[in-house]
């Protein structure tokens, strides 16, 4: 170990020689290399944590990097994992750094996380951040907890005892995941950079503390960050109930994360090729649900604008097309919307959703 | 019986940070019911109370002067 590299810290009072150690032996899975990710692998790679893993599926685009700040100009396309590890380990060349170009899901999950000792939960949709808590309670692993909405952030630890109470979990907050429709967000609500910024930070730290034991790290409570007003306000988690939490390997593998029923639900999703295909019929009608003032524009002679907001109304009218494709930004709302339609129209008519929306398929939107 | 109501997120986009005097409301389900009548739109969205900085998980009594936070999930990143 370069003593000279960690010497800030290991000279600090209250830190020292056998905390940086304890970094050192560390490993620790950083899942999403996105606004809280990066600036929370930033930091846990600069205070030397040996051993990290970043999980991610997705490439760089420019409305990321405002607040990804690992990535440059130059890296868009790239992969993140690929660009977040080269940049870290060139910043910190003793560590070591462990790619995971994946998503997630309930058949790789655990053998990833197993390999890890504290998990940093830097995801953006419910799906992953309830796999996620079930699969850190079921393998014993601490969870550090960071989302933003807005200009608010909220910062937690689960699964670790404290003296005073059994390990508690996100389910003890919310037992249940919101609704497709609850979820306005998306990257439609937009967010200034700098709030990932400070919760990721927030997360690096207390990854740091619960490693390093030191100070009082945020274990079963729930810190919410107010931007605007630098205003904190810290809650404490107890035991809550009302909610199934997997507690064998079968039991997990039977959990339904998603938010779409299994069985059959009539409307289908497609991708991109899919919907050139619907786009040759003659009888097909593609809704845009996204709000008006969301950008990329799209051609209202292709895509007939029918924000959620207004789709109640839509729905009352009638209209000729037998098929119907949904989109919109990353193909969340627009389930919600084909699953109004199904139950409308049934067998009458063929509903479809663009799997991952716009975001997902931009090189067909964005043809020139 | 005073009460100072804090909320979070979408909520306080709806409900200001406010102080509340009320009669009648002695303990949590009682206020959840009262909220939810004040602000309907409180209904189709999943939150948690916390009394006092304690997460309510089940009926707890109020006493005067409490402060109740109103606190949806976040799932941003």
């Amino acid at each position: 170990m370069s003593a000279e590299r960690y010497n800030r810290q290991i000279i600090l009072k209250g830190f020292g020689e056998e905390a940086q150690q304890q970094l050192l032996r560390a490993k620790v899975l950083v899942i999403g290399a996105g606004g809280l990710g990066c600036p929370a692998l930033q930091y846990l790679a600069a205070a030397g944590i040996g051993h990290i893993g970043i999980v991610d599926d997705d490439t760089i685009s420019l409305s990321n990097l405002h607040r990804q700040i690992l990535f440059t100009t130059a890296d868009i396309g790239k992969l993140k994992v690929e660009v977040a590890a080269k940049r870290l380990q060139e910043m910190n060349t003793q560590i070591g750094i462990i790619r995971h170009p994946i998503r997630l899901q309930k058949n790789n999950i655990l053998d990833i996380l197993s390999r890890y000792d504290y998990i940093l939960d830097g995801t953006d949709n419910f799906e992953s951040r309830y796999l996620i808590n079930d699969a850190c309670a079921l393998l014993n692993k601490p969870l550090i907890f960071a989302a933003v909405s807005g200009f608010e952030g909220q910062l937690a630890i689960f699964n670790t005892p404290d003296h005073l109470t059994p390990s508690t979990n996100y389910r003890d907050l919310f037992p249940i995941s919101p609704d497709k429709e609850e979820v306005a967000n998306c990257a439609e609500n937009g967010v200034l950079g700098v709030l990932p910024g400070i919760l990721g930070t927030m997360a690096a730290t207390e990854t740091i503390k619960l490693i390093a034991k030191i100070g009082q790290p945020l274990t079963n409570k729930i810190l919410s960050y107010n931007l605007l007003t630098q205003e904190q306000y810290t809650i404490n988690i107890s035991h809550g109930g009302g909610y199934t939490m997997p507690k064998t390997v079968d039991e997990f593998l039977n959990m339904e994360y998603q938010d779409t029923s299994e069985g059959p639900q009539g409307y289908i999703e497609i991708d991109a090729s899919e919907l050139v295909k619907l786009q040759q019929l003659e009888s097909t009608i593609l809704i845009d649900v996204r709000e008006r003032h969301e950008v990329p524009i799209l051609d209202k002679q292709i895509f007939t604008q029918v924000p959620m907001s207004e789709f109640g109304a839509f729905m009352n009218k009638e209209f000729y097309q037998k098929h119907v494709v949904l989109i919109c930004q990353h193909g969340i709302r627009s389930v919600a919307a084909a699953e109004a339609m199904q139950e409308k129209y049934g067998d009458a008519k063929k509903i479809y959703s663009l799997k991952g929306g716009i975001v997902k398929w931009r090189d067909h939107f964005l043809k020139p | 019986m005073k009460i100072e109501l804090i909320s979070f997120g979408k909520i306080a986009e709806f409900i200001n940070n406010q102080n509340i005097e009320i009669d009648g409301i002695a303990d949590t389900d009682a206020f959840k019911q009262y909220l939810e009548n004040q602000f309907p739109a409180l209904k189709s969205m999943k939150y948690k109370l916390a009394l006092n900085k304690n997460i309510v998980q089940e009926n707890t009594e109020i006493t005067n002067n409490a402060t109740i936070a109103i606190m949806p999930p976040f799932s941003g990143g």
